[in-house]
């Protein structure tokens, strides 16, 4: 019975641990860096529920839609003011790192201002609270709740990206900017609307977080970017639905030690991105290209 | 159609191109042609707007194109293909649609399916991911790519490089059809695209050496020795 409990929670953490992790892939993909403040900007996501509903009385599901536009604006407008740095400078990659790890320490920094250093958490009569039954389990009603919101997020997300002209567009700028330029595509625009749209997943992640994770502080930032980073490496950089089926095989694997080996499981993000890079370091959708 | 005059550029510090002179006039063929590092590839970029125009003219149908940016150049007619080509992460039908973004979605279709007809091969591999076709194919579907956007003038990096003396020939073959109905510069080192040559400019240490007709460039015996090893 144990082990069944570990395969469903594993698949309805999983769904949310997908979530999590695709905006930085997202990002990844939009400008070939790895946004270390990611972490920083699922907790915002967190800080936006929480502030939303001890303020408004605004619903966690609500919150969820509400997030996107603000969070993909301001993506947007980040991207617009970095990327052109990042072009000029001669070592784009070291840059960003460090941009993006002052970016996280100002995040926390200001988020310890204004909302504190204790956690926040919600009530969880802030959503619907019946637990999930199945195959004689009972399975936390924020599981489930957070599985289902992720769905169609994700799943209008993939339709975006690979349904769309704009999400074709996508495609080939996270393939080649250059040839995407020249090809008639605005790459810096088509480039930015992307950095925003993992932000916004990002923060959509955030919310569900509070739940998932017990609550939202301001130091959280870095333990959850080390995860998405897992995650997304396991999945294959720039491969948005690699990070969608690494997420579910993380949160079984995540369950699986919590329930057979709980003091272990925080290890399984490291043992899963050395795994990866030891056997197979393209990762699980990485693609090897022929050559002639 | 284009017309170049002293263009100097580079990249970073370091100049490659010097005081270069080139034109080409409307549905004519012009293969430039230059050994490794001559510049060729630069002088496609710096047209197309990849690499900066440091100082000289650079003229498209006569206006001035140097300070535009590269989807302003496209916009404007100019169309490009990279040694690279395509998109190897995307299906064959999908490098063929960035060829229409600025379409209707009807036109494009038509458009694909009239480039289908001529390159059957596609058509069976529309589905197939870019990066997993012969050399060859890639070229193809670099080459439908740009006859669907249909360009005033349409820039070629190198449609040789990484090719077979096979499907070199099929490249050039597919190319040929093409003679009369757009402006092609064909950046090559490859003599064998002189077959299908109007006009030929030379690059040497990032300056034009010779420009002139085929007939001109294979009767200069100082070039038939550069490039065809006559002596």
């Amino acid at each position: 019975m144990l082990f069944e409990y570990a395969i469903v929670g594993g698949i309805l953490l999983g769904i949310f641990y997908a979530l999590l992790s695709v905006g930085l892939n997202v990002v990844f993909g939009a400008q070939k860096i790895i946004n270390l403040a990611h972490g920083d900007i699922i907790m915002l996501g967190g800080y936006a529920a929480w502030e939303l509903y001890q303020t408004y009385n605004i619903s966690p599901i609500i919150s969820t839609v509400i997030v996107v536009p603000i969070t993909v604006v301001l993506g947007y407008l980040l991207n617009r003011v970095i990327a052109p740095r990042l072009a000029k400078s001669s070592d784009p990659e070291m840059l960003s790192l460090i941009l993006f790890f002052g970016l996280s320490e100002v995040i926390e920094a200001l988020s310890s201002l204004v909302f504190g250093n204790a956690e926040r958490s919600l009530p969880v009569t802030s959503i619907p609270t019946a637990p999930l039954k199945l195959f004689g389990q009972a399975y936390p009603a924020d599981w489930w709740v957070s599985a289902l919101v992720a769905i169609p997020l994700l799943a209008i997300f993939l339709l975006f990206l690979y349904r769309s002209s704009v999400g074709l567009q996508v495609r080939a700028v996270i393939s080649d900017s250059v040839e995407a330029a020249v090809a008639g595509i605005n790459a810096r625009r088509i480039s930015g609307l992307y950095f925003g749209i993992g932000f916004a997943l990002a923060a959509c992640a955030g919310v569900w977080g509070v739940f998932i994770f017990g609550g939202v502080s301001p130091t959280e930032g870095p333990a959850i970017t080390v995860t998405a980073f897992a995650i997304i490496v396991f999945g294959s950089l720039g491969n948005p639905i690699g990070t969608l089926v690494a997420g579910i095989i993380f949160g079984i694997f995540y369950q699986l030690a919590q329930v057979y080996v709980p003091s272990w499981s925080n290890l399984v993000p490291y043992v899963l991105v050395i795994a990866t890079m030891l056997t197979r370091p393209q990762g699980l959708f990485g693609r090897k290209q022929r050559i002639a | 159609m284009l017309e170049i005059k002293q263009m100097t550029s580079g990249y970073g510090p370091m100049q490659v191109l010097w005081d270069l002179d080139l034109k080409v006039n409307p549905n004519e063929v012009q293969v430039v042609l230059g050994a490794n590092g001559a510049g060729k590839s630069t002088l496609l970029k710096v047209i197309v707007g990849i690499l900066p125009l440091w100082s000289g003219l650079l003229e498209l149908e006569g206006h001035d194109i140097a300070h535009m940016s590269v989807t302003a150049r496209v916009k404007r007619g100019i169309g490009y293909m990279s040694e690279k080509g395509i998109f190897p992460e995307l299906t064959v039908e999908e490098n063929l649609r960035l060829g229409g973004l600025s379409k209707q979605k009807s036109e494009t279709r038509e458009q694909i399916d009239s480039v289908y007809q001529r390159f059957p091969e596609l058509k069976e591999r529309r589905g197939y991911v870019a990066g997993g076709l012969s050399g060859g194919q890639r070229k193809l579907v670099g080459i439908g790519r740009s006859l669907i956007s249909q360009p005033k003038i349409l820039l070629m990096d190198e449609p040789s490089s990484g090719l077979s003396p096979r499907y070199v020939s099929e490249v050039i073959e597919r190319l040929a059809e093409l003679r009369g109905q757009m402006t092609l510069v064909i950046a090559e080192q490859n003599i064998s695209f002189l077959k299908i040559a109007d006009t030929v400019s030379v690059i040497e240490g990032g300056r034009t050496r010779f420009e002139g007709t085929v007939a001109d460039f294979t009767n200069d015996d100082n070039l038939k020795t550069a490039f065809f090893g006559i002596e």
